[in-house]
């Protein structure tokens, strides 16, 4: 046994040299960054019995900014990154309007060959239930004219296409490479600082974790991930102290042939979510487990995905329950309307647009969402209380025709206010053309995309309180089409109706239910746009469109109004 | 595939226990399925008899009972939430949540409900009120107690005497003191030796935790000066006198301010030496020895240059294991 064990540890040590040591020569400077103009133009129409005679119906807005980076590499093992971003409102010449901010600054290197580490700004993840940014409501079926504008919001705060959080602190990894039993172990770890203290009455937050990812072979991998959210002690005059780990156990095995490919994935965990020193805080411990198995034909490229899920109501993980979306917001576009001078309720516009709206920081609570548009995931994956079955299949071409259709039937693990469990249902078909190249004849760039998405939420009522029954249904048609050299139409059309009732939770500062209020909706929300699109290169381009949204909600003071947009954007990535 | 069907199958089972409060307490309609009652509607307390208030609703709510006597305005609540009020939430054994307390007298008898507009009534008749157990100084139903002696200064309207009318905070006597004395804190004040109840000393335990010294203070809606001083006199080395130069002297200071009667509950073991009102450092061997102890003195104060002062006190009784329950 110890004679086998020397052989691991003296295999592991010849390895270490080897392991990420494949270095280039890169440049000692370089630039990176970004640039952008964006303009908006905004008319409001509302329909109102009697006139608005105190909103001011047209607002303009737009800036120009550049985020300028310098990457210094003094050796081969060290990088800097340092980015500054300067913003000019337009109409605010003369220094009035424009900002300057640090947006970027890392360090990061390699020690020893071995060790990796970055220090600083860090974008980390770690799987679906522990560590993941998901991605807010709408963005993944929303047509591009659509998508440019959450794009922007979405650079802008940092939520990154790979779910990954912007955090500051630092993060280490190496791995150990064998030559018999396991191929590769890796070690990432981290520590981020998501709150500071105020001296007084508010601790130190970190954020801290890491996983162990053991490569056995290309068939099987485990993982073993761990994350914490911890006030430090003795940083303010506050002795309650909040935690939250989070650990999970992750498995994925992959088997293929000629015809078939086929994974298997499952990932379970716990959470334990307690207030140090708080005698009336209570003491949550939660849990979810997750099956999914993916079946591919290589040869016509279909595919079909199972995927089972229990998570608990009581499963807490503000790493991957966190909303990019902080539904408590207003919005600062025609943020009152009416002659009563309303607040205007959020909108699909708004979301995809306001960046006040943008949450960039780790929550230790959940988080408000509007079930109107997501009742069902709206804590992404690891949403608690939910548990069921995700069947999914696919069809994908060479000739790039993408069909999905998925159904989703999910119910709570625990009743809210009864034994009774809400149901969930959701449908979902995305069906997606797109070619670089019609035909020889006609060698123009086109895409076509499609996407239709039907939730339901259902619980039985009784003589005393009233039935849970919302139906929420997006619709989306986006349509793209070169028409001379890199000079695109674009259009797009995106439809959301929600109508029903549920009762939503009220819950207090340790996140437990005291009270339920009454959610009825019964609206719709339309939003078309047409534009052209220039594309200097794939990485940069110029795009105006004009954007025509409807709202129709029945229950809110600002029944009925229309938003027209004119929106222009000009971006470059370099 | 078969994997996850049966993980479906077998793995999507509902908690019993629900989250948060019950939708049927919360929105469900009110009603009364079993009606309001009173298990004894003539109870003597004095014998230990208690009465239970019985009800059945069809849902949890927030309840409350108001009893009220008729004749002293002593006030009892009990609240609950629960669809049934039975012994074990709704029993009532003669304690009083708002002094005077209960004496023998008619009661009516009020169930609320919160966010209901249903309101149930009834009366019941007190015969005999609650006996608390303990060491009772006095509760001035037979007069001003001998062995009690007092200073009373000679100022104007000076009131130094037992009341007897309907606004005892127990029994029917209570002892008002009242009086304007333009040159000094001090209008009056009582000396209670221990003397006056047989013995050297007060017959307390040794043990000063637990054990509680508690009076019931009124105070005037117009009067807003007035200090009531309870000083507690050990004879620390038990050779029958209290020397007030090196023996100890602990203090309770009262500044009433609630208008109407107010219970005092002080735990011997918290007293503290007082001069001036301030803490300061005992004068004899600093250990609260309740069975030294010689002599409570109550002083009437208040400021020279405010004018009248008046206070009411009643039933001065040490209780043990836990402050008096009236």
């Amino acid at each position: 046994m110890n004679k086998h064990l020397l052989y691991l540890i003296t295999i592991a040590l010849f390895a270490i040299p080897n392991v990420h040591s494949a270095q280039t020569t890169p440049k000692k400077f370089t630039f990176t960054g970004a640039a952008r103009g964006y303009f908006f133009g905004d008319r409001l129409d509302q329909d109102l019995a009697i006139e608005d005679s105190i909103t001011i119906p047209r607002l303009n807005s737009g800036h120009v900014m550049a985020d300028l980076g310098l990457n210094i590499r003094p050796n081969k093992n060290m990088e800097i990154l340092g980015m500054v971003r300067v913003r000019n409102d337009y109409g605010g010449f003369w220094g009035s309007g424009v900002t300057f901010d640090i947006r970027q600054l890392y360090v990061k290197g390699v020690i020893g060959g071995v060790v990796r580490y970055q220090l600083g700004d860090i974008n980390y993840r770690l799987t679906r239930y522990t560590f993941w940014n998901n991605d807010q409501e709408f963005l993944q079926n929303t047509p591009t004219i659509f998508k440019q504008q959450f794009d922007v919001v979405n650079y802008d705060h940092f939520h990154n296409l790979d779910n990954s959080w912007r955090q500051q602190g630092g993060a280490a990894e190496w791995g150990l490479v064998f030559n018999q039993f396991i191929e590769e172990i890796e070690f990432h770890t981290f520590a981020t600082r998501v709150r500071a203290s105020n001296n007084s009455s508010i601790n130190d937050r970190i954020f801290t974790g890491g996983n162990v990812q053991i490569m056995q072979s290309k068939f099987l991998q485990l993982g073993w991930n761990y994350v914490n959210l911890i006030d430090v002690e003795g940083t303010s005059r506050n002795n309650t102290l909040f935690r939250n780990p989070v650990s999970s156990f992750s498995a994925k095995g992959n088997w293929d042939n000629a015809t078939w490919d086929a994974t298997a994935e499952a990932e379970v965990g716990t959470s334990r979510t307690r207030f140090l020193n708080d005698e009336e805080a209570p003491e949550n411990n939660g849990s979810f487990s997750e099956v999914r198995a993916l079946f591919k034909h290589k040869k016509s490229g279909l595919f079909a995905r199972g995927t089972y899920k229990r998570v608990d109501s009581d499963f807490r993980s503000p790493g991957a329950q966190t909303k990019r979306l902080n539904f408590t917001g207003v919005p600062t576009a025609f943020q009152r309307t009416g002659n009563d001078q309303s607040l205007r309720p959020l909108t699909m516009l708004d979301l995809m647009r306001e960046s006040s709206m943008y949450n960039m920081q780790l929550q230790p609570y959940l988080m408000t969402f509007l079930p109107k548009y997501d009742n069902i995931t709206p804590f992404g994956d690891a949403t608690p209380n939910r548990q069921g079955v995700i069947v999914e299949a696919g069809w994908k071409t060479e000739k790039g025709l993408s069909v999905e259709v998925m159904h989703a039937n999910l119910q709570e693990t625990r009743g809210e206010g009864t034994p009774e469990a809400r149901k969930f249902t959701r449908n979902q078909v995305n069906v997606k053309w797109m070619r670089d190249e019609i035909s020889k004849a006609l060698p123009r760039r086109a895409a076509v995309e499609l996407s239709l998405r039907q939730d339901q939420t259902n619980r039985a009522g009784t003589e005393f309180y009233r039935g849970v029954e919302l139906t929420t249904t997006v619709a989306s048609l986006g349509l793209e089409f070169e028409l001379y050299e890199k000079l695109d139409f674009i259009a797009g059309w995106q439809f959301i109706e929600y109508d029903g009732f549920d009762y939503t939770a009220v819950r207090n500062n340790y996140a437990e239910i005291f009270n339920f209020s009454e959610y009825n909706v019964k609206g719709k929300e339309n939003m078309k746009a047409a534009g052209l699109r220039y594309r200097f290169s794939e990485k940069s381009f110029l795009s105006a469109q004009v954007n025509m949204f409807d709202f129709d909600d029945a229950d809110v003071n600002t029944a009925h109004y229309a938003v027209r947009q004119f929106m222009m954007l000009y971006q470059i990535n370099f | 595939m078969l994997l996850i069907t049966a993980l479906a199958i077998q793995g999507c089972k509902v908690d019993e226990e629900f989250e948060g409060p019950s939708l049927t307490d919360l929105y469900g309609s009110f009603a009364i399925l079993e009606d309001f009652d009173i298990t004894d509607r003539s109870v003597n307390f004095s014998e230990n008899e208690t009465t239970t208030f019985t009800a059945t609703f069809n849902k949890n709510v927030s309840w409350k009972l108001e009893i009220k006597g008729l004749s002293s305005g002593a006030v009892k609540e009990i609240t609950g939430f629960s669809s049934q009020l039975d012994a074990t939430n709704a029993l009532w054994n003669g304690t009083t949540t708002v002094l005077p307390m209960f004496r023998p007298e008619e009661c009516a008898v009020e169930l609320t409900f919160t966010n209901e507009a249903d309101t149930l009534r009834d009366t019941l008749n007190v015969t005999g009120g609650r006996v608390n157990t303990g060491f009772l100084l006095s509760d001035f139903e037979t007069g001003f107690p001998s062995g009690w002696n007092t200073f009373v200064q000679s100022g104007a309207n000076m009131t130094f005497i037992v009341q007897n009318n309907n606004s005892a905070a127990q029994g029917a006597r209570y002892y008002d003191m009242g009086g304007t004395v333009g040159w000094d804190w001090l209008k009056g004040l009582i000396n209670i030796p221990a003397t006056a109840y047989g013995s050297d000393h007060f017959e307390l335990p040794s043990n000063p935790n637990g054990l509680f010294f508690n009076v019931m203070i009124y105070k005037p809606e117009e009067i807003n000066n007035a200090l009531v001083l309870f000083q507690f006199k050990e004879d620390d080395n038990l050779d029958g006198t209290y020397n007030t130069a090196n023996e100890d002297l602990f203090a309770v200071e009262v500044a009433p301010s609630v208008n109407g009667w107010s219970l005092i509950s002080v735990n011997y073991a918290d007293m503290v030496t007082l001069v001036n009102g301030q803490p300061a450092a005992p004068i004899g061997n600093g250990i609260r020895e309740p069975h030294k102890l010689k002599e409570v003195s109550v002083l009437f104060l208040a400021n020279p240059t405010s004018g009248y002062s008046q206070s009411y006190m009643d039933y001065l009784i040490f209780t043990q294991n836990g402050p008096l329950i009236p």
